[in-house]
């Protein structure tokens, strides 16, 4: 999953892009409105984490524009002004849950995880499909009921397949949402996350979850739960 | 302000007893007083004409009669028997010749007794005879006539022999009684005719000069009902430097609160930022056990008392000039704000305001009662939340359901003044907390009770004027 972070702090970017990385989140991160704009516009994301208070474009009209530019994504904002017409103005304006500075790690991390699988359509806290039951936020996978071990890597591949289960997604599309404009990137290594994640998930080729579209990726087929 | 507003009409508003409340108006008071000067004035003025006018008529009567007196000494002459007489054909009045025509004569002797009379000449007791060329003009009242008499020496061809009498002229009065009555009829009429018009053109007059100032209450009532931002008319040079003022007074008490809650705002992003990065360090790994605990708690305990003195000071509270805000958009507003956070939990939201309530209640305090009420619900409900209001004498009670687990056994008393709000822990009705410090700014009261939907029952009862 990518993250995009717009603060204006330094000190507290830093420490959000950090909590989100340890998360196995792929962030971006800006510390000014225009440049966090322009990100918001351009960058593939899955969700955005806005602070409301920022020099140059506001983050309210960060919001806007992005949704204006037909960005779906859920946004989080982050606000020190805990009024109530600020929160549902942000609301109103697009973004979809609020936190109130100064927040809790953890608080950040479940609001961001819930607003993630909410946009992927999945309404319990726990992804469960067929045999597998898979805790985003304690990063656990059970099949039939036994643990299975995957890689941080390989855990981000699968979270991705099956928060957007049912649907197509691209090698290049998995490569955008796994890594950041600044990390090399090599569209093979997928092939190798999804042969591992195949074997360890189904290793008696019993369930068959993820689907190999010729040409187009990969699909998550297991109805969900 | 209030009481410019009231007074104009002088009915509406005021505690005072009813009888006194005229006095309490402009108008009245300038009505009152200019109406008394004008009776004084018109019933003095007309008692002086009144007067003079009766002088003027005795004074015409006595004249009268004093020229019948000499024309009757005229007509007089000497019997045989030496004494006096008048020749009635001589007489020039012929009223004097007709019997009961309201004018009569008489001739008295020194002893009183009549020697001429004219035609039917009354009866009178004694009159008082005057001294030798003296008159004397009286009014007598059984029967109501007039009576001039004039004493004289009568001196015949003989100078030793003179005689004394008294010559008596009665006129009856009531043609004088007509006259003056015609006179008093009109004259009153006419008084009281200019007196009319007089209080008719003074009572246009006071209300085209006291425009100004009723239509100064009608805006101050419209600015209060919302309906205008500040006083707009033109008014006159006497009441201008007041509306300027008043202006003024309404854009600063506007703009203080707005100023107030921003440089607020300021201060908590400029806190909490810090505090945020604080936070977040008690969760880095290099530090030591004990240091990330103290850490923890005392940002914690930081957090708290930012929170609570700035929620306790962006409270605007109870204003003179608040606007009424419609409630039912800003809930809506609200609800659909918090059923986008709350969409997994959210199962029925039942917003029941009526479309036309208002509040007088600042809107970023309403804003703050119901977001933390509704939020509070959302959260920590079942999933069912009902918003309702009602009204009540005085007041307006907001209510706030839902179905979830509801208060437990003390809530009342975190409610209780005392408890220090900052000390409380998250989570624990702070949100309540905020909510308790909003009802307060507005002297209402908070109730936590027990729904019919099975969970919580909060409600705010606001007063309102």
């Amino acid at each position: 999953m990518r993250a995009l972070v717009i603060e204006d702090d330094p000190d507290l970017r830093q420490q959000v892009v950090q909590f989100l990385s340890a998360d196995g989140f792929a962030v971006d991160s800006a510390g000014d409105g225009t440049q966090g704009a322009y990100m918001a516009e351009e960058y593939p994301a899955d969700v955005a984490i806005v602070d409301l208070g920022l020099p140059g474009t506001s983050g309210l009209e960060i919001i806007r524009q992005l949704r204006k530019a037909g960005r779906k994504y859920p946004v989080l904002i982050l606000t020190a002004r805990d009024g109530w017409q600020s929160k549902v103005e942000g609301l109103e304006t697009g973004a979809d849950d609020y936190l109130v500075k100064p927040f809790q790690k953890e608080e950040l991390l479940a609001r961001v995880r819930a607003l993630l699988r909410r946009s992927g359509g999945w309404a319990q806290a726990q992804l469960a499909s067929g045999p597998y039951v898979v805790d985003t936020g304690a990063k656990t996978v059970v099949a039939d009921g036994k643990p299975v071990e995957l890689t941080s890597y390989e855990f981000r591949v699968l979270e991705y397949l099956l928060t957007h289960a049912g649907k197509v997604i691209s090698k290049s599309e998995l490569t955008e949402h796994l890594y950041t404009e600044d990390e090399e990137r090599d569209s093979n290594v997928i092939e190798v996350f999804i042969r591992r994640l195949r074997s360890k998930l189904d290793p008696e080729s019993h369930y068959n979850p993820i689907t190999t579209i010729r040409g187009a990726g990969y699909r998550w087929d297991l109805p969900r739960a | 302000m209030g009481a410019v507003g009231g007074n104009s009409e002088g009915a509406s508003s005021g505690p005072a007893p009813r009888f006194s409340i005229p006095m309490n108006s402009l108008r009245a008071r300038l009505l009152l007083g200019t109406a008394l000067l004008l009776i004084a004035f018109v019933s003095l003025g007309g008692l002086a004409l009144e007067w003079a006018f009766r002088n003027s008529l005795d004074h015409a009567q006595q004249d009268k009669l004093e020229g019948l007196v000499y024309s009757l000494l005229g007509a007089a002459a000497t019997l045989e028997n030496g004494e006096l007489s008048i020749a009635l054909e001589a007489v020039p009045d012929p009223r004097l010749r007709q019997p009961l025509s309201g004018l009569d004569a008489a001739l008295f002797n020194e002893a009183g007794e009549a020697v001429w009379s004219s035609a039917a000449f009354l009866r009178l007791g004694s009159l008082q005879q005057p001294g030798v060329g003296e008159w004397r003009f009286e009014r007598l009242r059984e029967p109501d006539v007039f009576s001039l008499s004039f004493g004289l020496r009568w001196v015949d061809v003989n100078p030793e022999v003179t005689r004394r009498y008294t010559v008596t002229v009665l006129e009856d009065a009531s043609a004088y009684e007509r006259q003056l009555t015609v006179f008093r009829r009109t004259l009153w009429g006419w008084l009281i005719a200019t007196l009319i018009a007089l209080m008719v053109t003074l009572l246009l007059l006071l209300r085209w000069g006291l425009a100004p100032l009723r239509r100064l209450g009608q805006e101050l009532k419209k600015i209060e009902d919302g309906e205008q931002p500040q006083i707009e008319g033109r008014y006159p040079a006497e009441l201008q430097p007041l509306t300027r003022d008043l202006n003024a007074m309404i854009v600063a008490e506007r703009s203080q609160q707005t100023r107030y809650r921003n440089a607020l705002g300021d201060l908590a992003h400029t806190l909490k930022t810090p505090l945020a990065v604080l936070r977040g360090l008690t969760g880095e790994s290099g530090l030591p056990d004990l240091a990330r605990q103290q850490l923890g708690e005392q940002v914690g305990r930081m957090q708290h008392i930012v929170d609570h003195q700035l929620r306790r000071a962006a409270a605007a509270g109870s204003r003179t000039l608040t606007e009424p805000v419609a409630l039912r958009p800003l809930a809506d507003k609200l609800i659909a704000a918090l059923v986008k956070v709350y969409a997994t939990q959210i199962r029925r939201f039942d917003n029941r305001i009526p479309e036309a309530l208002k509040l007088r209640v600042d809107q970023g305090d309403l804003y703050e009662l119901l977001g933390n009420l509704l939020d509070n619900a959302s959260k920590y409900g079942g999933g069912q939340v009902r918003l309702s209001a009602e009204q009540r004498p005085g007041a307006c009670a907001l209510i706030v359901e839902d179905n979830g687990p509801g208060f437990p056994e003390d809530a009342e008393r975190l409610l209780q003044r005392g408890v220090r709000a900052d000390l409380r822990k998250p989570g624990q009705g702070l949100g309540l907390a905020a909510v308790e410090e909003l009802v307060h700014a507005y002297e209402g009261r908070l109730y936590l009770e027990r729904s019919s939907l099975g969970g919580a029952r909060v409600v705010a009862v606001l007063p309102q004027r």
